[in-house]
């Protein structure tokens, strides 16, 4: 099986790309779909900045096979916002102060989406915990959390 | 970083993916999660022609229980979903325990239970790019025959880092494998070789499919602990998993399985602390004389982060920390 099209969910709309069989979906995503917002950074799946949802689940882009995800529904961080309008994550990202040099904020942003859609009223812990699987080596962290809980709350659903 | 070139082959079932390896296994690597094939891929540790995606077969991600019969988990559960079952919880707790324990949500989502199983055995000197590795005499993982870890050795000493295998040993678990032969089942133990070089006993022709825990006995706890230098996304380097049953009236140990992990190149019962506990009361002496035999027994060696020194040290601690669950 060597070069092959392929079609790929993104974000609600179908794509077409050929794509050989050691393409990643980072690779596709950005090369071929010009969707850059999804980062390479280490390639090895300790960072997750290239963290994506397919089927709802934050996964790792840079690991995952492109061919292995024909078939499934993959969320970017280009899939958040409406246009212009801020999903409520960013929002809350860019009002706390939540970014610095941005390059783990996709990744940040998509894990904490993952995690809202499953638990809306998460405790300070839990948000640690989901995240734990992205690094930033800006920020500190403290208010990536303050930022997700807040998030919460702003969709009114209560409390910390 | 990139992979080098395969060809990617998807079975749609465990007989279609066994006939392919009848005839392909050597030229082969097997996928579900990726999470430890792709990353060695990358580092051109492995270059096979065929990548066989596992995930397209259906039937192999069941997490089923049985009172009588005990636990049947499938090898491609995701740890995810381990760590997410309430069933395990309620009557696998320690299982629960060592899943979340794994690398990170993502890594999590990804990973399955027979890949972490599966592990390819870690060494700072082997886990490295081809031109790191290039800078140095080939080592006895990489088919050379100088080993960078230990001055001198004449072995292997990759270090078997998985989270779930201490704990599905403590608890007598056993694995089924598929080949285009039939079916066979062995103890998890089995599994291992030993051999940091060629960590698995088994033939490349053959699939991992699925795991079987027993009914656990009255009165049991089990846990893992895990010492890493950050609180996510680290492999183990020091790792206890253990499972002790209490008689009824709760204090005297009936049965006690301790396993180390991340110390050695496979992970290792410490016989001894079953024969010292049993029928006897937990107290503080005992656990200390019961931990003082693991760190006895762990020999780990200046192949991962921290030192041999403090992570021997850990399993110790480790050990007492399972152990005081009982008393």
């Amino acid at each position: 099986m060597g070069k092959q099209i392929a079609g790929f969910t993104v974000n609600g709309k179908l794509y077409e790309a050929m794509v050989e069989p050691h393409a990643t979906l980072l690779e596709v995503l950005r090369d071929q779909l010009d969707l850059t917002g999804t980062k390479h950074s280490c390639g090895m799946g300790i960072c997750g900045a290239c963290t994506v949802l397919v089927d709802g689940q934050p996964v790792l882009s840079c690991l995952t096979l492109a061919m292995a995800v024909k078939d499934k529904r993959i969320v970017t961080i280009e899939g958040l916002c409406e246009g212009n309008v801020l999903h409520p994550i960013q929002k809350a990202f860019v009002d706390h102060g939540a970014i610095q040099c941005g390059f783990c904020t996709p990744g940040m942003i998509m894990s904490a989406k993952a995690l809202l859609d499953k638990n809306p009223v998460p405790t300070r812990e839990a948000v640690r915990i989901a995240l734990a699987g992205n690094l930033c080596r800006c920020t500190g962290y403290v208010k990536i959390v303050d930022a997700v809980l807040d998030v919460a709350e702003a969709m009114g659903k209560g409390e910390d | 970083m990139r992979l080098p070139d395969f060809q990617y082959v998807e079975p749609k079932s465990t007989e279609e993916a066994c006939a392919f390896l009848k005839d392909h296994a050597q030229e082969s690597k097997l996928i579900a999660g990726g999470t430890d094939l792709l990353p060695s891929m990358k580092q051109r540790i492995f270059k096979p022609k065929y990548v066989v995606n596992l995930c397209a077969i259906a039937g192999l991600d069941r997490i089923e229980f049985d009172e009588r019969t005990g636990l049947r988990i499938g090898a491609l559960v995701r740890l995810r979903s381990l760590e997410t079952d309430s069933m395990i919880w309620k009557h696998y707790p320690m299982i629960g325990q060592a899943a979340e324990a794994v690398g990170s949500v993502q890594l999590r989502q990804m990973g399955t239970l027979g890949g972490n199983l599966s592990l390819d055995t870690r060494c700072y000197y082997y886990n490295q790019s081809d031109s790191w590795r290039k800078c140095r005499p080939t080592c006895i993982k990489m088919g050379g025959e100088t080993c960078h870890a230990v001055g001198g050795g004449k072995k292997c000493f990759a270090v078997f880092s998985g989270d779930l295998a201490p704990t599905l040993l403590a608890l007598g678990a056993k694995i089924v494998l598929r080949s285009a032969k039939g079916e066979r089942s062995l103890s998890l133990a089995e599994y291992y070789s030993g051999d940091g070089a060629k960590p698995l006993s088994i033939g490349p022709e053959e699939v991992l499919t699925r795991v079987e825990v027993p009914v656990l006995p009255k009165g049991a706890y089990g846990s893992y602990h895990k010492y890493r230098i950050r609180k996510s996304i680290d492999f183990p380097l020091a790792g206890v998993g253990t499972l002790i049953a209490l008689e009824e009236g709760g204090k005297v140990c009936r049965e006690a399985r301790v396993v180390i992990g991340a110390a050695g190149m496979r992970p290792e019962e410490v016989k001894g602390i079953g024969d010292l506990l049993k029928g006897k009361k937990m107290t503080e002496s005992l656990i200390e004389e019961a931990s003082e035999m693991a760190f006895k027994m762990a020999k780990p060696v200046a192949n991962a982060a921290s030192t041999p020194t403090y992570r021997r040290r850990m399993i110790k601690i480790l050990v007492q920390r399972a152990l005081k669950q009982a008393m």
